[in-house]
């Protein structure tokens, strides 16, 4: 993360020409896509489909790779504890019982297995569009992507208050616990045990608090000051009108989640093992 | 035309039973440019709060008297129509800058008036090329420093196109540089739209020396004055009300000059006719400087630190030392690495090269927390550290948490609650204490712990100048008891005024270490550091003096008073 | 093992679906609450919810783990504080967006169901203020009011908690007996934060903003 707080990385590219709210629509359609499915061959295509759209958004790799990563460290994390588990899962969903591994009660079935990998795949596929949203839109357009797709413009706006002050606040909070460890208060592991630690944050709290009220009033101060809330709607400098291009890829973000709706309404796609 | 008028105007807030103004008469006419000045609770900022709107509509409370901005009264409009005519610029500059990046804070107000995006572009480069920020218009406030948040904020109001503006503390968070600059910006705005200017500040000579018309003195919720600079600077009132008076009035008043309104002073070159009556008082007093013990403290030996491995270093090459009782001050502007240093002595930020050195043991190898049973730090704002909620219980915290016996505690918290004035007030709550005692209970905090060295970051921070006295008066009884003591700050006044010795540090590195005397008398230095040049300095080169530190050093000891 | 896994499923969805229509029912309560007044949102709640997104945002990076998998999260904490001070919508939308501003940039995805048990945890935080007498910023906290906010937490916890289980078994097709035992777990953590942290935070504040007169001074 920059000093500023965002991800956001400045490239020519097709995606970085294209308005946060059709990039916002897009994020939404993807998500829907792969909550609608269990089926590993969606995953896969969405897979593939997102790198490329990352390949064309000419992100810089070395920003990207920490957070697949991540995605992957997490996936087998999440699927070693539901093999621990749920080791039979996979077995209730198809009506199958492959027993793949077994020590005594505990029996884990390859039904599971593959449901482990479906599911990772599923989780891998959301990731590509996610990180083209976050790299490729600059946080001042945020706020404004979210109003342009409905939300009420105080409430977008706070979102843009909070991208604005995490550094500051981050900055506050450090300074705090800082000034508190010198004073012997333990944060640290080994200085003392959880239940102090714990309370020691509790220490922490109140003067940042404090300071955090005391900017809330200040900033909303500022901002009545300079007129905000005056209209029932209100303009965004960084706005432009919609091209040609947001409109094409609007329009197949529409395709691309009415698709999804009439393939799940036709097959009622439930989970997919093909080992029958 | 009047811009603001005030008929009898009392102001009682909501949660007080005291009115905080009382019966304020005033007028101000379109385009002049006014201070208005007080100490802490003089009610100067609610005089501001009634200007802006803020009163009545966010801020609740009764109010008598007639109030009326350009002809209207705030109270049958509302918040956003006194936007149209006042517009603000309060004095912490990252509430003030709510945007992501220069020129989106600029284009904030145009965005709530729904001004179409394709027209909002020349209005806030035209905004930003007033103030000198156009280069900047696409830095997020994470890369400006204070003085160019500032400048924003005040295109921000260009941009609203209003007639009066009213500053809040425009100096208050600044360094003497880019307080200078932004005080600069206000006078060519003023010469060249011709809008009303007010200026709420307690720094006086920051803001006269830029040709005020008119001052208006705020005392116990009244106008205590209302008149010229020149007659205001030759009366005594200033110090009565607990305010600072310019250093070169000061010192004219020190050598008994007479001053009348028609010596018109408020422009420091009219002061060449007291020349011989202080250049004679000078020659014919003298001093002995004081030079501290010579025991060495701390001592830094070429500590250099970066934040990231691929970084040049943040500070590079540090070397000094603080001997037993000595009061030194780390002046320099912002960025030049001061908190960098601070957090390397601290040992939050771990130096790559260099060593330190307590009491000639080396402290390379020491933790966190060893570090602060030695060297006591003490944060600038005193909300940042108060955790507790009574003065005893803050003041011993640390003890209690390095777990020291608590008859031992006893002992210890009292002595410093009473080096630090606040004995009688042991059993209060914290939070009914005055900013000014709240710093000094954070200070005992540290004391309480015994160091013998205590580093203060802009200790006189959000103090006027009576609480600023008062807490320096402290320090130097902490100073007597051998305890040698950092000052990290930008205020040139502070550290000519306290500090024995000095520390001057300009992008990372020292560029000098002298008696503070000295180095305010290097124009070199000086320009290096973007420090400031101090009004006595300036007369001593009015009066061809030759010897200008000493100079300083006469002047700046004599008028303090306290530190021959 | 399957017997016991569908009778489990058949009762958390069973009271899952009430709690959710309750939840709906209470949604739908405080928006008409909202509209009655005829007033938008302020800007102090709108800077309130930016700021406490971005306090939450910041506080994620800290957190006290007590095993595989599950640590105490000290941002948690800031949800029934700010709910308390801010009101339900405040508490609701910094939840929302802090969790998810902080999934975002932090992991490069966002995990929409448990973004809403942060969300519900705010928003019930927030209805300890229906009682117009709790007033902490004024020092007005009395003993019941801090009985209602332990009370209104464990609910926001609960609705909190079915929501994140309906979205992920039926979003995201988890096994719903494995998230039985991280959504256990996950409010016995943020439980303890919220009462070793949160709510005495509250309680501190209130107190000293309570006035203090006939101070004296001690000899």
């Amino acid at each position: 993360m920059s000093k500023s707080g965002s991800l956001y990385i400045e490239r020519q590219s097709i995606f970085h020409g294209l308005d946060g709210s059709i990039k916002l629509l897009m994020l939404i359609a993807w998500t829907f896509l792969a909550f609608a499915f269990m089926d590993v061959r969606v995953f896969l295509a969405m897979i593939l489909f997102g790198l490329f759209l990352l390949k064309l958004s000419k992100l810089p790799s070395k920003a990207v790779w920490p957070l697949l990563v991540f995605i992957f460290i997490f996936t087998l994390l999440n699927s070693g504890l539901l093999l621990l588990i749920t080791p039979e899962f996979g077995s209730e969903l198809t009506g199958t019982y492959s027993k793949a591994v077994g020590i005594g009660f505990y029996t884990i079935t390859y039904e599971t297995i593959f449901y482990c990998i479906t599911l990772s795949l599923k989780y891998i596929s959301i990731m590509p569009i996610t990180i083209l949203f976050l790299f490729t839109t600059h946080p001042s357009n945020f706020a404004s992507s979210l109003n342009r797709i409905g939300v009420p413009y105080r409430v977008a706006y706070s979102v843009s208050i909070a991208l604005r002050y995490i550094p500051d606040v981050k900055a506050e909070v450090e300074n705090i616990i800082n000034a508190q460890e010198a004073r012997g208060v333990a944060f640290r592991k080994g200085d003392a045990g959880i239940g102090t630690r714990l309370r020691n944050y509790a220490t922490v709290m109140v003067p940042l608090l404090l300071s955090s009220f005391n900017r809330i009033e200040v900033v909303s101060n500022a901002m009545d000051l300079r007129g905000f809330g005056k209209n029932k709607s209100r303009t965004w400098y960084h706005r432009r009108k919609y091209s040609k291009l947001d409109i094409t890829f609007a329009v197949a973000a529409g395709f691309v989640l009415v698709l999804a709706v009439a393939i799940k309404v036709s097959i009622g796609a439930v989970y997919w093992y093909p080992f029958h | 035309m009047n811009a603001i008028v005030f008929e009898d105007v009392t102001f009682k807030y909501n949660n007080l039973d005291e009115p905080t103004l009382s019966n304020i008469n005033l007028r101000i006419e379109e385009g002049e440019k006014v201070l208005i000045t007080g100490k802490s609770g003089s009610g100067k900022s609610t005089l501001a709060h009634c200007i802006n709107g803020l009163i009545p509509f966010t801020y609740k409370g009764e109010i008598q008297g007639r109030i009326t901005v350009n002809g209207k009264e705030p109270g049958s409009l509302s918040l956003f129509a006194m936007g149209t005519q006042v517009g603000s610029i309060l004095q912490d500059q990252d509430c003030q800058f709510v945007g992501l990046s220069s020129g989106e804070d600029v284009a904030f107000a145009l965005e709530n008036d729904c001004v179409p995006p394709e027209d909002m572009s020349a209005v806030v480069d035209r905004a930003l090329a007033q103030v000198d920020m156009l280069g900047k218009k696409e830095q997020p406030p994470q890369n400006l420093s204070g003085g160019q948040k500032q400048k924003v904020a005040i295109a921000g109001i260009l941009a609203m196109n209003v007639p009066i503006l009213l500053f809040d503390e425009p100096l208050a968070n600044l360094d003497p540089a880019s307080g200078k600059k932004a005080m600069e910006t206000m006078i060519d705005i003023h010469e060249n739209t011709g809008k009303t200017i007010i200026v709420i500040e307690h720094r006086i000579e920051d803001v006269l020396e830029h040709g005020f018309d008119r001052v208006i003195v705020m005392g116990e919720g009244r106008i205590v004055f209302d008149g010229t600079p020149d007659r205001l600077l030759a009366e005594d009132l200033l110090p009565r009300c607990g305010l600072r008076q310019p250093l070169y009035v000061e010192m004219l008043k020190f050598c008994g000059a007479d001053i009348h309104e028609e010596d018109k002073i408020s422009v420091l070159e009219n002061t060449i006719k007291y020349k011989d009556q202080v250049v004679t008082r000078y020659l014919e007093d003298h001093f002995t400087d004081k030079r501290p013990d010579n025991r060495t403290i701390l001592k830094l030996e070429s500590v250099c630190y970066r934040y990231f491995k691929d970084d040049p270093f943040t500070i590079e090459d540090i070397s000094f030392d603080v001997k037993v009782g000595e009061m030194l001050a780390i002046v320099g502007n912002n960025g030049a690495g001061k908190s960098t240093l601070l957090k390397t002595i601290s040992g939050i930020a771990k130096y790559q090269q260099g060593s330190m050195f307590f009491e000639d043991a080396c402290i390379d190898k020491w933790t966190t927390k060893q570090r602060a049973l030695a060297i006591g730090f003490v944060m600038q704002n005193p909300n940042h550290m108060i955790t507790k909620s009574m003065v005893f219980d803050e003041v011993a915290f640390g003890l209690r948490n390095f777990g020291t016996k608590e008859e031992e505690i006893d002992r210890k918290v009292m002595k410093a609650l009473k080096i630090c004035g606040l004995y009688e007030y042991r059993n209060w709550p914290v939070s009914s204490l005055s900013y000014g005692q709240k710093k000094r209970v954070t200070i005992a905090a540290i004391l309480s712990m015994g160091p013998k060295v205590i580093i203060l970051d802009e200790p006189t921070a959000g103090q006027d100048y009576t609480s600023y006295k008062e807490f320096m008066i402290y320090l130097d009884e902490i100073k007597k008891t051998g305890v040698g003591i950092i000052l990290i700050t930008h205020d040139m006044h502070l550290a000519l005024e306290y500090a024995d010795s000095s520390v001057v540090l300009s992008g990372g590195r020292v560029i000098a270490r002298d008696y503070i005397d000295k180095i305010l008398a290097d124009p070199l230095i000086i320009s290096k550091a973007n420090l400031k040049h101090t009004s006595i300095e300036r007369m001593g080169r009015l009066y061809d003096v030759e010897d200008i530190s000493s100079f300083i050093a006469y002047f700046t000891r004599r008028i303090t008073g306290g530190a021959l | 093992m399957s017997g016991f896994t569908g009778f489990f499923q058949s009762v958390i969805t069973r009271e899952g679906m009430i709690a959710i229509v309750v939840a709906i029912v209470l949604c739908i309560a405080v928006a008409l609450i909202n509209k009655q007044k005829g007033k938008h949102m302020s800007t102090k709640t709108v800077v309130a919810i930016g700021i406490g997104a971005a306090l939450y945002a910041a506080l994620s990076a800290i957190s006290v783990p007590i095993g595989p998998n599950t640590s105490f999260r000290i941002a948690i904490a800031l949800l029934p504080i700010f709910g308390a001070f801010f009101g339900p919508a405040a508490g609701f939308l910094i939840g929302f967006i802090g969790h998810a501003l902080n999934d975002a940039f932090m992991y490069g995805g966002v995990w929409w169901s448990w973004v809403f048990l942060s969300a519900m945890m705010g928003l019930f935080g927030g209805f300890v203020g229906f009682d117009k007498k709790f007033d902490p910023i004024n020092g007005a906290c009395t003993k019941a009011h801090i009985a209602m906010m332990y009370l209104w937490s464990l609910v926001g916890m609960f609705i909190g908690s079915v929501i994140a289980y309906l979205g992920d078994v039926y979003l995201y097709g988890e096994p719903a007996e494995k998230l039985f035992v991280q959504i256990t777990l996950a409010n016995i953590s943020n439980l303890i934060v919220i009462a070793v942290i949160g709510i005495p935070a509250v309680i501190l504040i209130a107190k000293s903003k309570a006035k203090n007169r006939g101070l004296k001074k001690d000899a």
